[in-house]
């Protein structure tokens, strides 16, 4: 396994065992590597689109679909809680742990919440729907909006 | 990208917002993104699809149009 994807493995991790964003030190140290080799793997992650780091260039916003920050898209996993990017993302959780989850979240328009239980094999039948309001070919062009 | 109860309460929001109602995705069509995406991202060599695979998977989903082509989004 080459450097970059033992750094990325190591990230998301830690985003999947403790639902939180790791520091550069946690990332080193579940690595094998150091933090200056983790900081300078992160760009080429960033350029991958596996992550996208805060303005700090060691913070992750977003480990997708994992979210470093709270968000109004949040996925529980037996006893761990984790936020989601977006409505798409909610689903990528359960879908990338391969486990049952609750996602919890609301109508955009009403308020009204949302608790949708996701198996293994997708989510319980349900009326709601999932709205993008930016194109494809866009959506990495601002992704905290998209 | 974000929740809605129903049709209706898309269109109402787009309209207050301003914003122009794009093509709705059921849950079952979302699930299917959701693993086409994610389910090897926490393997060593999983990576995103590339705009050629993005097209067919929305392609195979009914999500069709130039809202789902994503010709432009190249890789840095």
């Amino acid at each position: 396994m080459d450097l970059d994807a033992r750094i990325k493995l190591a990230a998301y991790a830690h985003f999947a065992e403790t639902g939180r964003g790791p520091i550069p030190a946690e990332v080193a140290r579940r690595s094998g590597t150091d933090v200056a080799t983790v900081l300078d793997a992160y760009p080429r992650l960033r350029a991958q689109r596996l992550l996208l780091l805060e303005a700090d260039g060691a913070s992750i916003r977003m480990a997708p679909p994992f979210s470093g920050v709270p968000t109004p898209f949040v996925v529980s996993v037996g006893g761990t809680r984790y936020y989601a990017n977006c409505a798409w993302d909610a689903l990528g959780i359960p879908a990338a742990l391969h486990e049952q989850a609750t996602v919890q979240s609301h109508c955009e328009q009403s308020g009204e919440p949302l608790r949708l239980n996701v198996g293994r094999s997708g989510p319980e039948p349900s009326p709601w729907l999932f709205h993008c309001l930016v194109p494809a070919a866009k959506w990495w062009d601002d992704i905290v909006f998209t | 990208m974000v929740f809605f109860r129903s049709e209706e309460r898309a269109q109402d929001w787009c309209v207050a917002q301003g914003h122009t109602l794009r093509p709705l995705v059921r849950m079952d069509q979302l699930w299917a993104l959701a693993t086409t995406w994610y389910a090897t991202r926490l393997q060593a060599d999983s990576r995103r699809p590339k705009p050629e695979e993005m097209r067919s998977i929305f392609t195979g989903l009914g999500l069709t149009g130039d809202f789902w082509d994503p010709r432009s989004d190249t890789f840095g």
